[in-house]
């Protein structure tokens, strides 16, 4: 699991790391049983206060994510479901965020669904308009 | 780690407070009635340009220096009247090095400052050592800034304090020795239940460490907030302006406005609910065209731009 943080992310850090493992649940490089990196090792790797790593920890172990075993650390729960529980909690993030950054630019909930639904059907008929091609476009 | 033995807190929940806390240096305030609260398990990261009063404020708690009014408590204790409990409770990196045992080597040193700590740990005293590539045979007074403080961090951290204060703990160290430095203090936190004070030019080095900011301006705390809270009422505004349109005066303009030249566009850095200050914008006629969050060096600084009031 690769866990990055964005600190001029309007997101508290405790959440960005949450959304960080859930995103790997949801792309599969954690899988039901496999261990979170500690703490202190999560902590020295991003350069943030363990307590704000054990507030992500315990945040996603009360949301039955992840379970703690005594002395051993930190694992993904066995019974989880990535393709369902997870993917929703994500699909909701990322939605929350595209709808935050579409009303500070005045666009409305219609425009926006319009327009991704657009995007994506342009992008299915010609791949190098791709979101990622014109991300790389506007860098230049 | 059992290491730290914490005393009862005084104001509770807080590693550090003080109240209204004055010094003056020569008629020239150094600092001016100064609120602190740096709650326990807190990384605290006070800001502020040259002379606005951070060493001054570290060299109180330090019982280094004497307010001329008003007070500061470590723990409850008063830096004043019970300076060498309070010290015992803080490991401290001063922004400049001590000019007495020149003539020592660091390991002499270090063996020196371990016998008047009950909680020295020496196996991490010279993990500490190693990893700050730190020679014990020079000598103290022909050190380097940067070993110097190099050696000031591993006296401040073996003993395992229940607080850090740290003036500039990363000043006169290369990058490298830098990024080693913030990774052993995440350590340290991770094993050993520590508050930390630290004082920084490098903010952005603490982007994500630090969870609590104070600005100190003209020896005056002008903002002091958990980092979220920072983050959430701190922002950027990108606003599209009618013509001759003016600045209402009841915003808490934290940095000066940019106009576009044609001043129909204007950007500003402004405190508060993003939610009521759209509102108000709205009001006055002026139109969100976009809102973003801003890192925490930019959102602290932004205390220190303009005039903020309120």
């Amino acid at each position: 699991m690769l866990v990055t943080l964005d600190p001029r992310d309007a997101r508290p850090l405790y959440l960005q790391i949450m959304d960080e493992v859930r995103r790997a649940l949801v792309l599969g490089t954690l899988r039901a049983e496999d261990p979170l990196p500690s703490v202190r090792e999560l902590a020295s790797e991003l350069v943030v206060n363990p307590r704000t790593v054990s507030q992500a920890y315990r945040e996603l172990e009360r949301e039955g994510v992840v379970y703690v075993r005594r002395g051993q650390g930190t694992f993904v729960a066995p019974e989880f479901d990535r393709d369902r529980q997870e993917r929703d909690a994500l699909a909701r993030a990322v939605a929350k965020r595209a709808l935050i950054e579409a009303r500070r630019n005045g666009l409305g909930v219609d425009e926006l669904v319009t327009m991704i639904r657009e995007v994506a059907a342009d992008e299915e008929a010609e791949p190098s308009r791709s979101a990622y091609a014109a991300n790389e476009g506007e860098k230049q | 780690m059992s290491h730290s033995t914490h005393p009862a807190s005084g104001d509770e929940g807080f590693a550090v407070t003080t109240h209204a806390l004055s010094k003056r240096y020569g008629g020239e305030p150094a600092l001016d009635r100064v609120e602190l609260r740096v709650p326990e398990g807190a990384v605290y990261v006070l800001i502020g340009p040259n002379g606005a009063g951070k060493s001054t404020t570290f060299k109180i708690l330090m019982n280094l220096e004497r307010p001329d009014s008003g007070s500061a408590e470590v723990f409850g204790l008063d830096t004043g009247r019970q300076g060498p409990k309070a010290r015992a409770q803080v490991g401290y990196v001063p922004e400049r090095q001590d000019s007495g045992y020149r003539a020592m080597t660091c390991g002499r040193l270090l063996q020196h400052v371990a016998a008047y700590y009950s909680t020295w740990d020496h196996a991490y005293a010279e993990q500490l050592t190693r990893a700050l590539d730190l020679r014990l045979q020079r000598r103290v007074g022909g050190l380097s800034k940067g070993e110097a403080r190099r050696l000031q961090l591993v006296m401040a951290l073996a003993h395992r304090p229940p607080l850090l204060l740290l003036d500039e703990p990363t000043d006169g160290l290369d990058p490298l020795v830098r990024k080693r430095v913030l990774a052993l203090l995440t350590e340290h936190l991770a094993d050993t239940p520590t508050t930390v004070l630290i004082s920084t030019h490098h903010v952005y080095e603490m982007e994500t460490l630090a969870d609590h900011v104070g600005v100190l301006r003209d020896g005056r705390l002008v903002a002091q907030l958990d980092r979220d809270e920072l983050k959430r009422t701190v922002r950027r505004y990108r606003i599209e302006v009618p013509e001759g349109w003016e600045s209402p005066p009841e915003f808490r303009v934290a940095a000066d406005a940019s106009r576009s030249p044609n001043r129909r566009e204007l950007q500003w850095t402004l405190v508060g609910d993003e939610r009521s200050v759209a509102e108000k914008l709205a009001l006055t006629g002026a139109r969100v065209r976009e809102v973003t969050s801003l890192g925490l060096e930019d959102a602290a600084l932004a205390f220190l731009d303009g005039e903020v009031t309120g």
